[in-house]
C-alpha cells in the first residue's frame, strides 16, 4: 500500500514540478511572481484538447505547438503590459498578473464554456503493473516530461547565447546592461519562455486532471509551495520541491483523507514560509553549482 | 472699463483661489459629509429592494476596504488572505448563534474577537516575513483555512451552514441590513481614521516608509503590525458575520473566495491606500461599475474586473484620490484661470 502511494507521489510531483518550473524561472529573472501561471496554463490545455479534438494529435506531440502558441502570448504579455511596471512595487506586478488571470480564464470561459472536456488517447487508462502496484503510462510521462523539461531549461541557459543573456540578467541587470544585452527583450523572452513551460505542463495535465477553464487554479498554489520549496529561480529546486510536495499530498492523502489534499498543499506552503523562506535547495539563483 | 484693464486681471484669478481653498475647508468637508450621511439614511425607504441590496452591497465592500486599508495601506503590508477573517468571522457568528444560542449582536463581536486572535497567532510567524513573502503567506492561510473548513463537521463542510433565520417581512430585513452594514462602514471608518491620527499610526506609516528605520528609531515593528493586523481582523471578522446572518447560508467557497478579498484589495489601491476616503470611494465605484456588468453582461463579469485591476495598474497605481491630487486639481486650476482671463 504504502509503495503505491510512493509512487504516485512521485508521478504527482513530476507535474508539480513542471508547473513550478515556469513560474520559478520567472520570478528568479523578472522578479514577478506571475499568479497568471495558471491561466496561461490552461490556455496550453486548450491548444491541446483542441488538437486532440479536432486533429487527432497526440496529446504528448502537441506539447510542441502549445509552447509556441503560449511563449508568443508570454512575449507579448510582458512586452507590452508587463514591462511598464517593472521596477515598481511588487504588489503592482502580483496584482496585476491577477487581473490578467481574472480575464484569461473569464476569455475562456466565454469562447469554451465551462463544460467538462477530457482528453482521453487510447492509451489512458493504461499502465505497467507489478503485483499489487499500477503505474499509468501517462501519469510516468507526465514525470518524464518534467525531468526533462528541467534538462532543457538547464542546458538553454548555460549553453545557447539568450539563455546565457537571461543567466546574466538574473545575476547582475545593470552588469548585463552594460555589456550590451537588450533587457526589454530578454525579459520578455524569459516570460514567454515561462508561459511556454505552463504550457508543456497545461499539456500535461490533460491527461492527469478533466479540463475546464479552471485547470490552472488548483496547480498554481502548487506552482507557489513547488517554487519557494525548490528556492526561487533555481531549475533543479523546483523539480526537488515538486517531489517533495508530491509525496507530502499523497502521504497526507492516505492518512487524512483526499479531501485534505488541497489543504496540505497550503499548509506546506504556510510552514515553508514561515520555517524556511530560502527553500530545501536554499541557494540563489545560478549561485554556485 | 475693459477686460484688459490691470486692475480686473489681477482680480479674476482671486475668484479661483477662493474656490480651492473653499473645497479644503474642514467645514466644507463636514457639510458634505452631513449630507451624504442624511442622504444614506434615507435612501433605503425610497428605493426598491434590488437597490437597497446593491447599497448595502457596497456598503459592506466599503467595510471591507477600509479594514483592509489598515494593513495594507498605512502598514503596506499586502494582505492577499485578508478574506480568511471574513470567512471565519461568518462560521464563528453562525456557529455561536445556532449551537450557543447568542443573538448576533453578541455573536458577532466574539466571532471578530476569535479573528484577532488568529490574527495574533499566525502574525508572529508571518508578520516576520517581507512584503511579498507575506503576501503569499496570508493567500496560502486564507486556501489552507477554507479547506479545513470544508472538512469540519461543526460547519457542515462542503455542504454549507445554515444561519438561523430571522422570520420578519422582506423589506424589514432588507432595510435592517442595510442599516448593520452602514453602521459597519462608519465604524470602519471610524477605526481607520483614528488609527491614522494615533501614535499607532504614526508607527505603521514609519514601518511603511522603512521598516529597518522605523526598527532603529525604537518602534517596536513586529507589536505595531501584529495591531494593525488584529484590527484589520476584528472589522473583517465583524463584517463577515454580518454577512452570514445576511445570506443565511454560507459555504467555504463562498466566505473563503479569494476573488473577493482581491476585489477590496482593488478597491483599496483604486481609491487610494493609506488614505481614510480613498478605499470607500474605490469601493463604491468598483461595486457599482461590477454590479452594472453583472447586471448586463454576467458571462464577462470576471474578465471586467480583470480589466479594471490591468487599467487600475497600469495608469493609476497610486489610486484615484492621488490621481486627483496631482493631476486632476492642477489641470482643473489651470482652466478655471484660464476661463477668467478670456
Amino acid at each position: 500500500m504504502s509503495l503505491q502511494v510512493l509512487i504516485n507521489g512521485i508521478v504527482l510531483g513530476g507535474l508539480y514540478a513542471c508547473v513550478g518550473m515556469g513560474f520559478s524561472l520567472v520570478y528568479g529573472v523578472l522578479g514577478i511572481s506571475n499568479l497568471a501561471h495558471g491561466a496561461l496554463l490552461m490556455l496550453g490545455s486548450y491548444v491541446t484538447y483542441w488538437l486532440f479534438t479536432l486533429y487527432g494529435v497526440d496529446p504528448f506531440l502537441s506539447i510542441i505547438p502549445s509552447m509556441a502558441v503560449l511563449f508568443v502570448l508570454g512575449y507579448l504579455i510582458q512586452r507590452l503590459v508587463i514591462n511598464r511596471v517593472m521596477g515598481g512595487e511588487i504588489r503592482t506586478t502580483l496584482i496585476l498578473t491577477f487581473g490578467f488571470q481574472l480575464l484569461l480564464i473569464n476569455v475562456a470561459l466565454y469562447i469554451f464554456k465551462g463544460d467538462y472536456r477530457a482528453v482521453s488517447p487510447s492509451y489512458a487508462g493504461e499502465g505497467f503493473r507489478f503485483g499489487s502496484l499500477t503505474l499509468p503510462y501517462a501519469r510516468l510521462a507526465v514525470l518524464l516530461i518534467g525531468i526533462g523539461s528541467a534538462i532543457a531549461l538547464q542546458l538553454f541557459t548555460t549553453r545557447t547565447k539568450v539563455g546565457n543573456a537571461i543567466k546574466a540578467v538574473a545575476l547582475n541587470r545593470r552588469g548585463a546592461e552594460l555589456c550590451g544585452v537588450d533587457i526589454n527583450h530578454v525579459y520578455a523572452v524569459t516570460f514567454g519562455i515561462g508561459a511556454a513551460l505552463a504550457a508543456v505542463a497545461g499539456s500535461a495535465a490533460t491527461m492527469v486532471y478533466v479540463l475546464t477553464p479552471y485547470i490552472g487554479q488548483p496547480l498554481l498554489g502548487r506552482a507557489f509551495v513547488v517554487t519557494i520549496l525548490g528556492g526561487m529561480g533555481n531549475i533543479v529546486g523546483p523539480l526537488l520541491g515538486g517531489l517533495a510536495l508530491g509525496l507530502a499530498e499523497t502521504t497526507g492523502a492516505a492518512i487524512l483523507g483526499t479531501t485534505y489534499q488541497e489543504a496540505i498543499s497550503f499548509i506546506f506552503l504556510v510552514l515553508v514560509l514561515v520555517l524556511r523562506p530560502q527553500g530545501l535547495y536554499g541557494r540563489q539563483f545560478f549561485g554556485g553549482s | 472699463m475693459k477686460k484688459s484693464d490691470p486692475d480686473i486681471q489681477v482680480a479674476r484669478p482671486a475668484v479661483s483661489v477662493a474656490l480651492t481653498t473653499l473645497v479644503q475647508q474642514p467645514m466644507v468637508k463636514v457639510g458634505v459629509s452631513a449630507v451624504l450621511l442624511a442622504v444614506a439614511v434615507l435612501v433605503p425607504f425610497i428605493l426598491t429592494g434590488y437597490w437597497v441590496r446593491v447599497l448595502t452591497t457596497m456598503l459592506m465592500y466599503a467595510a471591507l476596504a477600509s479594514s483592509l486599508n489598515i494593513i495594507m495601506g498605512y502598514t503596506g503590508y499586502t494582505d492577499f488572505g485578508n478574506i480568511v477573517f471574513f470567512g471565519i468571522g461568518a462560521y464563528s457568528t453562525g456557529i455561536l448563534m445556532k449551537v450557543v444560542g447568542l443573538p448576533l449582536l453578541l455573536a458577532m463581536p466574539v466571532g471578530a474577537v476569535l479573528c484577532s486572535l488568529l490574527a495574533v497567532v499566525m502574525g508572529l510567524p508571518i508578520l516576520r516575513l517581507r512584503g511579498y513573502y507575506f503576501a503569499i503567506a496570508s493567500l496560502g492561510l486564507s486556501q489552507a483555512m477554507r479547506e479545513l473548513v470544508r472538512n469540519m463537521e461543526i460547519t457542515g463542510g462542503a455542504k454549507g451552514f445554515s444561519f438561523p433565520m430571522w422570520r420578519v417581512p422582506p423589506r424589514t430585513f432588507n432595510i435592517s441590513i442595510y442599516f448593520l452594514m452602514f453602521g459597519l462602514m462608519l465604524m470602519s471608518i471610524a477605526i481607520s481614521r483614528w488609527v491614522l491620527h494615533s501614535r499607532l499610526g504614526y508607527g505603521l506609516r514609519a514601518i511603511r516608509a522603512d521598516e529597518q528605520g522605523a526598527a532603529v528609531m525604537g518602534i517596536n515593528t513586529t507589536w505595531h503590525k501584529i495591531t494593525a493586523w488584529a484590527l484589520s481582523a476584528f472589522m473583517t471578522g465583524l463584517v463577515g458575520g454580518a454577512y452570514g446572518f445576511w445570506f443565511v447560508y454560507v459555504t467555504p467557497d463562498d466566505v473563503f473566495n479569494i476573488l473577493v478579498s482581491v476585489k477590496y484589495l482593488v478597491m483599496v489601491l483604486l481609491g487610494g491606500a493609506g488614505t481614510v476616503a480613498g478605499p470607500v470611494i474605490g469601493a463604491f465605484v468598483l461595486e457599482y461599475v461590477s454590479d452594472f456588468i453583472w447586471a448586463r453582461f454576467s458571462v464577462i463579469h470576471m474578465g471586467v474586473l480583470g480589466l479594471a485591476i490591468i487599467l487600475t495598474v497600469l495608469f493609476m497605481p497610486r489610486g484615484f484620490l492621488h490621481m486627483i491630487r496631482t493631476r486632476v486639481r492642477p489641470l482643473l486650476a489651470r482652466a478655471i484661470i484660464r476661463a477668467e482671463r478670456s
